[in-house]
């Protein structure tokens, strides 16, 4: 922080203090800055006869004496001079010394119940001056209100969630990071110790790593190669920033108490320097960066805490102070590259172990492109000593899956059932003629019978059971993710999704988006169920379809939208997330049509109620998702069939329930749904006027009636051996 | 007499500007007396070459090294640099030459309290009243421990030439921790650490300090011989490394100037430039050679073990005799004087710990004596002692003090010819083995100006790596802004990793540094902060806090912790005898307090984790605010205490 600036802050600041501690001494009584706490709070065994220990822990009437080392006491509820053990009650200083930005302790009382869920925190006092001044103080309250509910066991760390790590993210506190980080620590290592020490948490004390008699001197690549030297780079793009030639941070780190490791990369005489310094439960790693930022930042000047890299092990994160910071000199592996900044941390807590993976992690703010806003992220790198220095190498260790992995394996069922439907799907229609030919005009259940049963299974499973309702979002989505970072994880923790999309990318470019839109999307198949279910049921004369003058036009408004969005989504993801609400798919089927408020609601009802009357009317005019689809079907494979008489023939057109069969009999496969009526009548040689007429020609003929080819002609009569190619066009 | 013809090689001074400090520089230094010392040098010789260029303007090298750093990139070296009469011990960041600290010892200091606190008090010494003894010294060399013969990072020792005191200096927290006066001595200048045990091959690191004493005096020095200079003597007095005490001193001929030990731990040395024991500068410069005098450490304390000593005056200490007449049998003296060219100054080892090298001062010459011949005459094997001196050779004029590169290369100041030469040691004892196609001399460079020491980095180590080269100029005239007729001294760097010499930065430092060492980062360990429980009267929680009184004697425990002290007031009656403790318990690196007391002239500072205190006579009746001088925190100017004297 800018001194100045500070200072200004602090000046302003101590003048609204002022007033309001003339004009208004209670307010400023309630706050915790600096509150003077009971005499005996820290030493008195009832510790809550001085604090309200009953606020913390819920329906808890009776508390024992502090017990334990460290302190806790019991909570007790009585019920007919019964009491019940309901929870734990533990002062933050009792158990861990953590400084805050101040550089003392924000004393934060904290209930648990006895399966280790946080059910209360308060905090007693505090002395950060930047909650004094600037940030209210209800700012701290409702951060540590996030742990409320949460299991001490729990990884939570502040910040976004990281994909594709079981961590829980907390919202941090803009321009008081080091507070929350300091804070989170305080709420959790606490947490984390009475639940051992209560029994909730089982662990075994990871035993530390025992050196092989290893003794190389290594350049710095053979170090890179093996591990034990990894890099941790985050470029500013992943923090909201312009792309640029520069990393905002590059940073190389290892373990230096490692001999090989640390011989090569300090020298002997600087090992054995920094080894002299170190208790035997110390360790050290060091971290060399370049990039335009700073990993030490100036954060760590007055609270003494850097807060920008820590280490995480397990449940456990490691922030280091300016007293567990020590000067790296240099780099004595051959081929270390040169650097800008550069230090050695010091490990002192003895619950680390090397003998076990750990991350480097590196915390940073986001700017949120849209709101200005600046939120908390990390990146992290996982470090294991290579094996080879470890006596009896690496120790087995259980990693929890990825959640995408936990995912696909709770639903695996679901996944193989959904995947024989896809592939089911493009079977039936790769093998359309068969049905097709097996239908008429007036008889299409050989295709239909396949489609409704499609579209039920897709209202039904795949829409309200699997809520797999693919959305623009998701294209939305690609779109960053393929100009900033791709990440297979996010897609893969949807398997349905994911799974849908493989198969939409697929069928659109070989037959064109109508296969999904058709057959398959959840919300088309239920609309034009609607449609046809209206027509049984006697509606039909009340069905309608746009002009093809009007059709013409409105058909453009979905790619509209879909560049509206995607135009949007460059300057607001969440802007564009909104007005995604065009779809009606989250009001249909993933939060339901009466779980919502009433605008949205009425939307979806609107369509769906129109779609009675009129065939998919969100489908052909307005879902972006179909514009984005539409555009690549351009390209699709294999289109339908046409013969050259379609060219002035009408009959197809007049029964294309998509208006996709333009005045010169074209197909717009931009607009197909695949419903196929116009390949039934290809081959209905009572349908097609071309086959009707040559039908009746050939009957009047008394010429034999050929089968129906591909071409959608009569096979040539083959009296006459053609010596060359018998012109089709005038059979 | 030895040969001792110039070495024509490298650029010889202009003898223009020779003539003028002849003529008129050292006229003006020394009296018409000091031509007779200088008609040595063959003025006849050099031919008149043209006048060296302009160093600062010298193109910048492709190679070398630079020393100029980015911002926020750390120094290689520390330097560790004696403060001349304003009596402190200085750190420096070297290349770039930042001062980087000051620590007090022997004379009070604002900034910290030094001479404020009970606790430097104690260290500083007082009279009976309480008051300090001394307030002024003069600092001239600092040296550091030794293991292995590099530095182990323990401590430095530096003296004090006014009041014949020697300070240590902690090197984890740099700060003063003893201060020893030497009995019976004046004008202590030369000072060197020991590096290993002469006897003892476990001790392999320094145990003792050797100090060398200028100025005779009459011993004991109580009123006795005021009158009769030829009775005033000298002794040369080893002080034990831990305890500070003095170990024994030596009765000697002559005098003392600068010290050397050797790296095997069985030879001291001190260079003599006042054999005659004149007592003006005519006959102390009378002899056309002086001596370095070299002492046997091992013989000398089996001496003292053997109760072969005497006492002066009130001293303890026991001194033995180390005068010529004493010890003329060598195998079993305890000293052994080697004869060296007129006045000579400085006597420096060589890292490969073969060679002492003596500087002539008043003669243009270099003296090399070989040690492993001096311990020979010891043994009673080498007939004649001089036989020791294995080159006397020419390098120019006014030579006084020697660094070394690990290449075989020594480096010399020449105050007249205000430049360093650069001569290689091996051809100089090969010119003076008679070949004279040696040629030694193998730089020459123009300083600013008059040069007095030198030193190169880890010179006085077995591992001098070559880098730099520090020149303390004693006169900058006009290299710096002016700012009135006192002038700041000119600290040059030279860059020495190539075969010639790069002048690469001007550094002024305040009046007036001597000595100084050069060594690499790595081998020191500060500490960050201090514990609490170094300090016996430290207040641990600020609950402990508050005011003790006993009758008049009032004991008031103070905590600070940004941004407040506690308690936040504390009262007082007229004619209490205060103790003021307090206790920093700020953990937070770099986070320290300062602690004043308006109109009762008490301000002293306190780090994290330190416990410092301060006495007083509360005799004015009245409100006076304690604040915090040391800048802490965002609440800094807030951070006070109300001290209440009630009348």
């Amino acid at each position: 922080m800018n001194p100045l600036s500070a200072l200004r802050r602090l000046a302003v600041a101590a003048l609204f203090a002022t007033t309001a501690l003339l004009s208004a001494p209670v307010l400023a009584e309630q706050g915790a800055y600096e509150a003077p706490l009971p005499a005996g709070i820290n030493t008195d065994a009832e510790l809550c006869i001085h604090v309200p220990c009953g606020e913390v822990v819920p329906g808890a009437d009776s508390f024992s004496p502090r017990k334990g080392k460290p302190a806790y006491v019991e909570a007790y509820r009585s019920e007919g001079g019964q009491k019940t053990l309901v929870g734990y009650a533990f002062l933050s200083t009792d158990i861990v010394d953590i400084p805050a930005y101040s550089g003392k302790p924000v004393i934060t009382l904290i209930g648990m119940d006895t399966k280790g869920i946080i059910t209360g925190t308060k905090i007693l006092r505090h002395s950060e001056p930047i909650l004094l001044l600037g940030i209210p103080e209800s700012v701290l309250t409702k951060f540590i209100r996030q742990y409320l509910g949460k299991f001490v066991g729990d990884k939570i760390e502040i910040g976004k969630a990281r994909e594709g790590e079981a961590m829980i993210g907390l919202d941090a506190i803009t321009g008081a990071t080091v507070t929350v980080i300091a804070q989170n620590q305080v709420i959790m290592r606490s947490g984390v110790a009475i639940a051992r020490q209560v029994g909730i948490l089982k662990v075994e004390p990871k035993p530390a790593i025992r050196f092989a008699a290893v003794n190389d001197k290594l350049g710095w690549d053979q170090l890179v190669a093996e591990g034990s030297v990894r890099r941790l780079t985050v470029r500013p793009e992943q923090l909201g920033m312009p792309r640029a030639d520069q990393p905002y941070i590059d940073m190389y780190y290892g373990f230096l108490n490692t001999p090989s490791v640390g011989r090569s990369l300090l020298g002997d005489d600087g090992y054995n320097s920094l080894m002299s310094r170190l208790k035997p439960t110390d360790n050290a790693i060091f971290i060399v960066a370049n990039g335009t930022d700073s990993f030490k930042g100036s954060g760590f000047v007055r609270g003494g805490i850097y807060d920008r890299v820590q280490v995480a092990q397990d449940m456990d994160a490691y922030t280091f102070r300016d007293l567990d910071y020590l000067n790296l000199w240099g780099l004595k592996a051959a081929g270390a590259p040169a650097y800008k900044e550069s230090a050695i941390f010091i490990i002192r807590d003895p619950g680390f172990s090397a003998a076990y993976p750990w991350n480097l992690v590196f915390l940073a703010n986001k700017l949120d492109r849209e709101t200005g806003h600046r939120d908390f992220v990390s990146f992290s790198d996982e470090y294991w000593v290579p094996a080879r220095y470890m006596e009896g190498g690496r120790p087995a260790v259980i990693k929890p899956d990825a959640p995408w992995v936990k995912v696909w394996k709770a639903r695996a069922l679901e996944i193989a059932l959904f995947s024989t439907l896809l592939i089911v799907v493009a079977i039936v229609y790769a093998k359309r003629d068969a049905l097709t030919r097996r239908s008429t005009r007036k008889n299409k259940w050989p295709v239909n019978a396949f489609k409704y049963t499609a579209w039920i299974i897709s209202i039904g499973f795949v829409g309200f059971g699997l809520l797999a309702q693919p959305s623009i979002t998701q294209v939305l989505t690609w779109f960053h993710s393929l100009l900033f970072k791709w990440e297979w994880e996010l897609f893969l923790t949807d398997p349905f999704i994911f799974l849908f999309w493989i198969f939409i990318i697929v069928t659109t470019f070989v037959w064109g988006r109508g296969l999904f839109c058709g057959w398959l999307c959840p919300f088309g198949s239920l609309s034009e169920l609607l449609y046809k279910v209206g027509k049984a049921i006697g509606l039909g004369r009340f069905q309608f379809a746009l002009p093809m003058k009007w059709h013409n036009r409105l058909k453009w408004v979905k790619y509209a939208a879909f560049f509206v969005l995607l135009a949007v989504s460059m300057f607001s993801m969440g802007l564009a997330e909104k007005l995604a609400e065009i779809e009606p798919f989250k009001t249909t089927y993933l939060v339901g049509l009466f779980n919502r408020s009433w605008p949205y609601t009425l939307f979806a009802a609107s369509l769906l109620g129109l779609s009675i009357f009129m065939e998919r009317p969100f489908c052909k005019y307005l879902c972006p998702l179909g514009g984005a689809l539409a555009m690549p079907s351009t390209f699709r494979w294999f289109g339908l069939r046409r013969k050259q008489e379609c060219s002035s023939c009408k009959a197809c057109a007049v029964g294309c329930g998509s208006l996709a069969i333009d005045e010169h009999g074209r197909i717009d496969h931009r607009e197909c749904m695949h419903c196929l009526d116009c390949m039934v009548l290809y081959t209905d040689e009572h349908a097609c006027p071309p086959l009707a007429q040559e039908r009746k020609r050939r009957l009047k003929a008394d010429l034999p009636l050929t089968p129906i080819g591909k071409d959608g002609y009569y096979m040539p009569i083959k009296k006459v051996i053609p010596i060359k190619p018998v012109p089709v066009t005038k059979a | 007499m030895n040969d001792t013809a110039m070495n024509p090689v490298g650029e010889m001074p202009d003898p223009s500007r020779r003539k003028f400090l002849n003529t008129a520089a050292l006229a003006g230094l020394a009296g018409a007396g000091l031509s007779v010392g200088l008609s040595a040098c063959n003025k006849e010789t050099p031919p008149a070459a043209p006048a060296a260029p302009a160093p600062a303007a010298a193109p910048a090298a492709a190679h070398g090294n630079s020393p100029h750093l980015a911002p926020g990139e750390l120094d290689t070296y520390y330097g560790l640099w004696s403060g001349g009469h304003t009596g402190d011990f200085r750190v420096l960041g070297l290349p770039s030459g930042r001062e980087l600290h000051r620590v007090p010892c022997f004379v009070p200091d604002a900034l910290v309290g030094w001479g404020i606190t009970n606790e430097s008090k104690a260290v500083m010494g007082t009279k009976p009243d309480g008051s300090l003894r001394y307030t002024v010294a003069d600092t001239h060399h600092t040296h550091a421990s030794y293991k292995d013969g590099n530095y182990d990072g323990r401590y430095a020792w530096i003296n004090d030439k006014i009041n014949s005191r020697i300070a240590r200096i902690r090197l984890d927290y740099f700060i003063c921790d003893k201060i020893t006066e030497l009995p019976n001595v004046q004008g202590f200048h030369g000072i060197f650490p020991d590096k290993r045990d002469p006897v003892d091959p476990a001790i392999n690191y320094t145990t003792r300090v050797f100090c060398g004493a200028e100025f005779h005096i009459p011993l004991p020095n109580d009123g006795r011989d005021l009158e009769s200079p030829e009775k005033y003597r000298t002794l040369f007095s080893c002080v034990d490394a831990e305890t500070m005490e003095v170990r024994w001193q030596v009765l000697i001929d002559g005098n003392c100037d600068l010290a050397a030990s050797s790296y095997d731990g069985k030879l001291a040395a001190t260079n003599q430039y006042n054999t005659e024991g004149g007592f003006h500068y005519e006959g102390m410069m009378s002899a056309e050679r002086d001596s370095c005098l070299f002492f046997n450490i091992a013989r000398i304390e089996q001496a003292v073990k053997d109760g072969k000593f005497t006492t002066y005056g009130t001293s303890k200490v026991p001194v033995v005799d180390g005068t010529k007449a004493a010890n003329t049998d060598p195998k079993t003296a305890l000293t052994a004087y080697v004869s060296v060219p007129k006045n000579p100054h400085g006597v420096n080892a060589s890292p490969d710990g073969k060679y002492f090298i003596c500087a002539g001062k008043l003669s243009p010459t270099a003296t090399v004596i070989e040690l492993a011949k001096v311990l020979e005459w010891f043994d009673g094997n080498l007939p004649e002692l001089d036989k020791a001196i294995v080159a006397e050779v020419e390098i120019g004029l006014g030579p006084l003090h020697t660094a070394f590169d690990g290449r075989g290369n020594a480096y010399t100041t020449l105050f007249l010819d205000s430049q360093i030469v650069k001569w290689n040691v091996d051809a100089a004892i090969k010119f003076h083995a008679g070949d004279k196609a040696a040629q030694y001399v193998v730089d020459r460079l123009d300083v600013h100006y008059q040069p007095g020491h030198i030193n190169a980095s880890q010179s006085e180590t077995m591992f001098a790596d070559g880098k730099w080269l520090a020149v303390g100029c004693k006169f900058s005239k006009d290299r710096f802004l002016p700012v009135g007729p006192l002038h700041a001294e000119t600290e040059q760097l030279v860059d020495i990793s190539g075969d010639k010499m790069r002048l690469v930065a001007d550094h002024p430092v305040r009046p007036e540094p001597h000595d100084f060492i050069i060594f690499k980062r790595e081998l020191l360990s500060p500490k960050q902060v201090y514990t609490l429980d170094e300090f016996p009267n430290a207040t641990k929680d600020m609950k402990e806090a508050g005011v003790f009184r006993e009758g008049k004697k009032v004991t008031v425990r103070i905590t600070s912790q940004a941004p407040a002290f506690e308690p936040r007031e504390f009262k007082l009656k007229v004619g209490d005898e205060v103790t003021v403790i307090l206790t920093n318990l700020d953990k937070v690196e770099d986070l320290t307090h300062g602690f004043a007391i308006p109109k009762y002239n008490v301000n002293f500072i306190c780090n994290p984790q330190e416990t410092k205190s301060v006495t007083f006579k509360a005799d004015k009746p009245g409100v006076f605010w304690c604040y915090c001088t040391h800048f802490c925190h965002a609440l800094h100017l807030e951070m006070r205490s109300r001290m209440i004297v009630e009348a």
